[in-house]
């Protein structure tokens, strides 16, 4: 029998179940009472910044090229020439995946064909299936995708003010990475990327629905076993090792500008932190959470004078973005009169340095996100969201409700007091 | 007629309250209704600014509030939403739903009038907001394309109209001719008031609303009298082809399909239809366009419920145009001539039906499709199983039946110069 830890979130009225299995895979089953929906989730905690590591199966160290982690993402979702997505739709059950910076997730959503998607969902990732042939097509459908993003400005603000903070940690290069760095993947490095990382001590199985605990714990056990010849023995864990270059303290360049085939402006600007330890991450995500009510929001007196002169139509959105190798806080904005928000965006991040917090104010955000949280729950997303957050930087899955409910106002001011503006920089795209 | 349905569900932690506004309307109806919805939302006569009004909903444990506004085919909606928690849910059980529903009266019903007329600067305001959506259309190269060919298939007609109306309309509007349109929505709208979510403790809500609302929202329209499709276009004989200039990398081809003749129960054909030419990933294109051609990263094709047109669109390499073209072509004319594979008819059927059932996974889907729905058959009894029921019954003859009613009337191709 496997040990299944529980915890539980009073709040939301929710609970969600981990076991580890003997292979070193987590599972987690957030249980989601009256839900029709059931979604399936296979994870690995690998995404685009690795691009150096050492092989495991050769135990050599290599460099491999920018985008495969996206391009392995595509790949492995295929099988002998079917594509996943198409063979979970025959069955009736929709799926997709995503690569982000630290993980690749592949996903499926179902009402009532939950066991076959798991089965389908573990032999899909536990069996990758690399031609020399099926490597070529992709590049050109993803070619199309990272076409696609290069045309839209929202996407162009942000991965420019990346590029303006990084010099030279991979968190600068698009995930899909480009034409050219995918025109150098084969199927040789895709196998070397998935043996390396796709260990199962190195990913997560994830179910949010209306589901049986125990039995679904034994299906995906089952399942796994059937890819694992020797799952019953105690498996050694293999250390990953991977390097990423030193990333120096400075900003790579202040200000970056594009100019693109768009009506609206856009604007973001970026401050490059210092990397903080797991616990601290969720905690910060949640303090600029705040920020951006507490100094964007339409409860504002700022954005209601910016408002009030046209400057600004939409709210600002800042946030929080940081793992064990990069750390940043970026405010995103659109205006057509892009220099004075800049201009006004600058002076007044410096002055609510100095502001004493509004209590009132403060207290009324805090019962705000409580209801969010509340509310939220009634979105299955969520909870998966909330659960590889945990998983990536081990913390308890409801940790964030915790915190929020402890926030103070010295927290809010102590992060602000990091933002310098020696490591701000500043994105725009503007209209051709 | 007094317009109340009540969707319950206890798997839910919160109650959306939609309150509908829908009404047959032209351009310059589109384009003031636009406006009026944007003033309507910022601005009442307790809360005087957008500042005020958020800093209540915050005070409501962040209740979500939104004024929108929808095409339903030719029918023009405004819609006035609220979602708040269920008592049973926060803190010392506090109760903040009837707050919810006093806070939507006042917003419809006690606006900031004087002399018959709306403060002009917050007119003017919102008048810059909404000409920002119309200018920003273009952003977005792929949702533009979709945009443009269902202008190009329903010329004239109120759904081939941008959702926020037309810019020189929206110009010209003043303060004044907003409050008569005000009083129109008010008075000439068919009104639907649809409460979705956890109602446990809230048996009595359909009182609790007509308290509040008193008879304000008695629907002096009726469904029967609003139509969803007037159809004014004429059958062309040669297919259209438009092309537009743009500085981006990736071309946009997009294509316009219409059904001739159609029948109100070829609704379920249609949508399987749909989901065997593009919309799933075993889709006809996705298989072909996508996975086997590589000609493009997305490409789909969605179904007009009301206006019984298709749009196709995916992101190309302009060299590609012709083939990309050639490639779409072929595949229409295969379903019309039933070389669809009991694999591909199964699994279109499966994900209709799988997208169906998820609805209910939803408080606003659920009440957009009780929307839908009474718009479509002028009552509230087609249930999600009776649609999955009807689903079920198609066969592979009726969308050939279908299919052969299906016309390529226009193809648009949008930007690639920066790509030459």
């Amino acid at each position: 029998m496997n040990k299944i830890e529980v915890s539980n979130c009073k709040e939301l009225e929710e609970q969600t179940y981990k076991t580890i299995l003997k292979n070193g895979l987590e599972v987690y089953i957030c249980k989601k009472k009256g839900f029709k929906k059931k979604i399936g989730m296979f994870g690995t905690k690998y995404g685009s910044v690795i691009n150096e590591f050492v092989d495991i199966t050769r135990n050599k160290r290599i460099k491999v090229p920018d985008g495969i982690a996206h391009f392995l993402e595509h790949k492995l979702f295929e099988q002998e020439g079917a594509n996943a997505l198409d063979l979970f739709s025959k069955i009736g059950v929709s799926s997709n995946a995503y690569t982000t910076f630290d993980h690749t997730v592949y996903f499926f959503e179902t009402m009532d064909k939950f066991n076959e998607g798991i089965e389908l969902l573990i032999k899909l990732v536990k069996t990758p299936y690399f031609t020399d042939e099926n490597v070529q097509k992709e590049q050109g459908i993803i070619a199309q995708e990272i076409k696609m993003y290069d045309d839209d400005p929202n996407f162009a603000v942000y991965f420019n003010a990346l590029r303006a903070m990084y010099n030279t940690n991979p968190v600068r290069i698009d995930i899909a990475g480009t034409v050219e760095s995918i025109s150098h993947i084969t199927k040789e490095y895709l196998y070397t990327c998935y043996n390396t990382f796709y260990s199962p001590q190195n990913m997560f199985i994830v179910v949010v629905g209306d589901v049986d605990v125990d039995l679904t714990i034994n299906l995906i056990e089952k399942n796994i076993k059937l890819y694992e010849k020797d799952y019953d023995k105690n498996n050694k864990i293999d250390k990953i090792e991977t390097f990423s270059q030193e990333e120096i303290k400075d900003i790579a360049k202040k200000e970056i500008e594009q100019k693109m085939d768009i009506y609206m402006p856009q604007l973001c600007i970026g401050y490059k932190l210092n990397i903080v330890t797991e616990s601290e991450i969720v905690k910060r995500s949640l303090v600029c959470d705040i920020i951006s009510d507490l100094y964007f929001s339409k409860i504002t007196p700022f954005f209601e004078k910016e408002y009030e002169k046209g400057i600004l139509s939409d709210v600002p959105t800042f946030g929080y973005e940081g793992t064990a190798t990069f750390a940043h806080a970026i405010l995103f904005a659109s205006s057509t009169n892009i220099d004075k928000l800049k201009f006004d965006l600058c002076e007044y991040l410096e002055e609510i340095k100095q502001q004493d917090i509004d209590t009132e104010m403060f207290e009324l955000i805090k019962k705000k996100k409580i209801g969010e949280l509340i509310r939220r729950a009634d979105n299955l997303n969520i909870s998966y969201r909330r659960i590889i957050e945990s998983s990536l930087n081990s913390f308890d899955i409801y940790e964030d409700v915790k915190i929020l409910k402890d926030l103070n106002k010295e927290d809010i001011k102590q992060f602000l007091n990091l933002l310098d503006v020696s490591k701000q920089v500043i994105s725009i795209i503007r209209e051709k | 007629m007094i317009n109340i349905y009540k969707i319950n569900n206890e798997k839910f932690k919160s109650i959306y309250f939609s309150v509908n506004f829908t009404i047959s309307a032209n351009e310059k109806e589109i384009s003031e209704n636009a406006v009026l919805a944007s003033v309507l939302s910022k601005s009442c006569k307790k809360f005087k600014t957008q500042k005020d009004i958020e800093k209540y909903l915050y005070s409501l444990y962040g209740a979500e509030f939104e004024v929108n506004v929808e095409k339903y085919g030719d029918l023009y909606n405004v819609e006035f939403a609220i979602e708040g928690i269920n008592k049973k849910f926060l803190p010392k059980n506090i109760d903040i739903i009837p707050d919810c529903l006093y806070f939507l009266n006042e917003i419809i019903y006690n606006q900031n009038i004087t002399d018959n007329t709306f403060e002009a600067n917050i007119v003017e305001r919102e008048k810059e907001y909404i000409l920002d959506k119309i200018r920003t259309k273009k952003d977005d190269k792929l949702r533009y394309s979709v945009l443009k060919m269902e202008e190009l298939m329903c010329k004239n007609e109120p759904f081939g109209m941008y959702l926020y109306g037309n810019e020189d309309i929206v110009k010209d509007i003043t303060a004044k001719e907003l409050y008569k349109s005000y009083l129109k929505l008010l008075n000439n709208s068919c009104i639907t008031v649809i409460v979705s979510g956890n109602l446990l403790g809230y048996e009595n809500i359909e009182e609790i609303i007509k308290d509040i609302f008193r008879d304000k929202i008695n629907s002096k329209v009726s469904y029967t009298n609003l139509l969803t499709n007037i159809d004014k276009s004429m059958d062309s004989k040669e297919i259209e082809e438009v092309f537009e200039e743009g500085d981006t990398t990736q071309s946009v081809l997009s294509l316009g399909l219409r059904v001739n003749n159609v029948a109100k129960e070829d609704f379920y054909a249609l949508s399987l239809y749909n989901a065997i030419l593009g919309s799933t990933p075993s889709s006809k294109l996705f298989q072909n366009f996508r996975e086997k051609e590589s000609l493009a990263y997305t490409v789909r094709s969605r179904y007009y419920r009301f206006k019984y047109i298709f749009v196709i669109y995916a992101g190309i390499e302009k060299e590609n145009y012709s083939k990309a073209k050639d490639v779409i072509k072929k595949q229409i004319d295969d379903i019309k001539e039933k070389k669809v594979t009991n694999e591909e008819f199964n699994a279109a059927k499966e994900s209709i039906i799988a997208d169906l059932k998820e609805w209910d996974d939803s408080k606003v889907a659920l009440s957009k499709m009780l929307l839908s729905n009474l718009l479509t058959y002028h009552y509230d009894g087609v249930t999600i199983d009776e649609m999955i029921e009807k689903m079920k019954k198609v066969t592979l003859e009726d969308v050939v039946n279908v299919a052969n009613k299906i016309v390529l009337e226009k193809i648009f191709l949008l930007g690639g110069a920066a790509n030459e």
